[in-house]
């Protein structure tokens, strides 16, 4: 048992080895996890097993919202429904101090409301945004750390990849789990639009005020946002109303961007194309990835490496919170080298078995749980938890996916005043970890209401 | 649009770029027919006539578009990596990294190949189909082994193109 421990702690360091070395997280782990049950069983095992299993995880029913969800982004990216949004916000916000980046905020959240990706918010609203808040004398810093920050809802904010994904690892409703994202998906909105409040006070010059839109403008303006709250209404509300499974509501949500993409004649053959290539490449991506997982999951259950974890942290005595916080600071720690798909695909198999342990079993009900709550609920709270400072990563120096993304559109303004302009977030994005952790009944509110 | 085509590959590499990405885009509209088919199982629940067999048909129908697009995002490395650790790496260090990878990539793809065409060979043998609709199973390995294929291909044009610019640089 021992020496099959130390297989496994080989594994893992052969593994961070490997994407050190830019080998794709995927084929990392299709290598370790493939040779590691050789290994273990032997090679006729391995052999057998990839006769189907390929198959049989590309054709798991839940995974099949993914390729859709991101398609939906991809159209919804090209259609235009970007500048509809950031103009109805900017009617509505823009007349005050920092109201045009409040704008910006309000629009990454409405278009994070149709897309599951936190780049693809970022660089869609990028486009759109950067350029008015150049011309109203934006700072630098908080033109492009607001957009960097806004990206973010977009992953925040169901529908999102990310959170499916992590539904499927711990056994979640994805319907529970998007119900449960969108109250902590609220607050970052607002917390967000607070921090541009106070920023714009001490440093007023940073987001000068400008006249509001005059009548006809607003409500054109608060018109073309119609359609988008629309999709939304449908494709959630239908999710949340359970008038349909996520997947016919993806499908659903797909038809109607295409269609809002045609009437406003922004999606022709080459956009369309555009967009199937663009899922090509973000699904195959993300499938791989699934499939390496799989046989990291196998290899590792196999020598029984998550269960000793569990074990071993169970046995160090810690208090579940306690253990709980050093979990979430791994998370953002990791947040910061790798992409948030590949993390909690290789995480949470070895996170969630020591908090089910620690809260008492799978079946644990509230009663003398160790985190006071049931563990379906525990499953629930550490996912939108989990969601959020994977996230991090994303706007963290040394990565910082987001502020990467916007600095290359905005090339007259150094990297340095994006990550500058993106600390105030980051603060607020801690901020509602506090909050959502010390009150677990934010999360749970919704998913709850809606079980009945 | 020449340049989406071949992805700026020449000779025989530009006809497997184009080939490959027309695969991708076959994929992509094997999943606008999944969408297409999941709305009408909607539109029609509406109207008491649900689509039978809507849900099974959705898991072949993502499986086979997921596996076409596998060598397109080898073709235009869209697999992600974590390049942190080695920013600072000098180019050659990385090109010697990136053929390692592509090695692998194809190294897997052929092996990928080799079992899930023993994976049809069973299916078939044993009769699998989908519980509705009776659709037999081995029929969907066809495009996924002629993706697999793909990924071989595309995997030897990333192996070389990456061998050569570590011989150059």
């Amino acid at each position: 048992m021992i020496d099959s421990l130390y297989l496994g702690l080989g594994g893992l360091a052969v593994l961070v080895a490997l994407i050190a070395i830019r080998m794709p997280i995927a084929y990392s782990m299709i290598l370790v996890g493939g040779i590691g049950i050789t290994l273990v069983n032997g090679p006729a095992l391995v052999l057998n097993q990839l006769k189907t299993l390929a198959y049989g995880q590309f054709s798991v029913y839940d995974l099949s919202v993914v390729p859709m969800f991101i398609l939906m982004g991809a159209l919804a990216s090209r259609a235009g429904l970007s500048q509809d949004l950031f103009r109805g916000a900017n009617a509505w916000l823009g007349w005050m101090r920092g109201g045009t980046a409040m704008a910006a905020i309000a629009g990454c959240a409405g278009f994070g409301a149709v897309c599951g990706s936190s780049l693809a918010t970022a660089s869609t609203m990028g486009k759109v945004a950067l350029p008015e808040l150049k011309r109203y004398n934006y700072s630098g810093a908080l033109a492009t750390g607001s957009l960097a920050a806004g990206g973010v809802l977009g992953i925040l904010i169901p529908p999102s990849v990310v959170l499916i994904i992590y539904a499927i690892i711990v056994e979640a409703n994805i319907v529970t789990m998007f119900a449960a994202a969108l109250l902590p998906g609220l607050l970052a909105v607002l917390l967000f639009i607070l921090t541009i409040a106070i920023y714009v006070a001490i440093w007023p010059e940073a987001g000068p005020r400008h006249d509001g839109v005059n009548r006809a403008e607003f409500r054109a303006a608060t018109l073309g946002v119609i359609p988008v709250v629309a999709i939304f209404g449908i494709v959630l509300g239908g999710i949340y109303g359970g008038f349909f499974n996520p997947t016919p509501a993806a499908a659903v949500g797909v038809a109607l961007v295409w269609i809002y993409g045609i009437f406003k004649r922004s999606i022709r053959t080459g956009e369309l194309i555009g967009s199937l290539l663009e899922t090509a490449s973000t699904t195959g991506m993300i499938y791989l990835i699934l499939l390496g997982a799989e046989l990291m999951k196998i290899f590792m259950s196999r020598i029984g490496l998550p269960q000793a974890t569990a074990q071993w942290i169970i046995e160090s005595g810690l208090a579940p919170m306690t253990v709980m916080f050093l979990l979430l600071m791994a998370l953002v720690l990791l947040g910061c080298l790798m992409d948030s798909l590949s993390m909690i695909l290789l995480v949470i198999p070895f996170f969630w078995p020591v908090l089910v342990d620690l809260n008492g079993g799978l079946y644990q009900a509230a009663d003398g749980a160790g985190f006071g709550m049931s563990t379906e609920d525990l499953k629930i709270w550490f996912g939108i938890l989990a969601l959020i400072v994977v996230e991090l990563g994303l706007i963290t120096p040394p990565v910082g996916m987001n502020v990467f993304v916007i600095s290359a559109m905005a090339k007259d303004i150094p990297m340095i005043e994006t990550f500058k302009g993106v600390m105030p977030f980051f603060g607020a994005e801690l901020l509602r970890v506090a909050l959502l952790l010390a009150f677990p009944a934010f999360t749970l509110w919704l998913p709850r209401l809606l079980a009945g | 649009m020449p340049d989406t085509w071949t992805r700026g590959h020449t000779g025989a590499f530009g006809v497997a770029a184009r080939i490959i990405t027309i695969w991708a885009i076959l994929g992509g509209i094997v999943l606008l027919a999944v969408v297409a088919m999941n709305v009408i199982s909607v539109v029609g629940a509406v109207f008491g006539k649900p689509f039978p067999g809507d849900f099974e048909m959705t898991e072949v129908g993502v499986a086979v578009a997921a596996f076409a697009f596998l060598p397109y995002c080898q073709l235009t490395d869209a697999n992600v990596t974590a390049d942190i650790f080695t920013a600072h790496a000098r180019p050659r260090t990385i090109a010697l990294f990136k053929l390692l990878a592509s090695l692998v990539a194809l190294l897997f793809a052929a092996m990928l190949l080799w079992r899930m065409y023993e994976g049809m060979g069973n299916q078939r043998e044993y009769g699998y189909t989908t519980a509705i609709l009776q659709f037999p199973s081995w029929t969907a390995y066809i495009p996924i082994l002629i993706s697999l294929a793909l990924l071989v291909v595309a995997a030897f044009v990333t192996l070389i193109e990456n061998g050569r610019r570590a011989a150059h640089d």
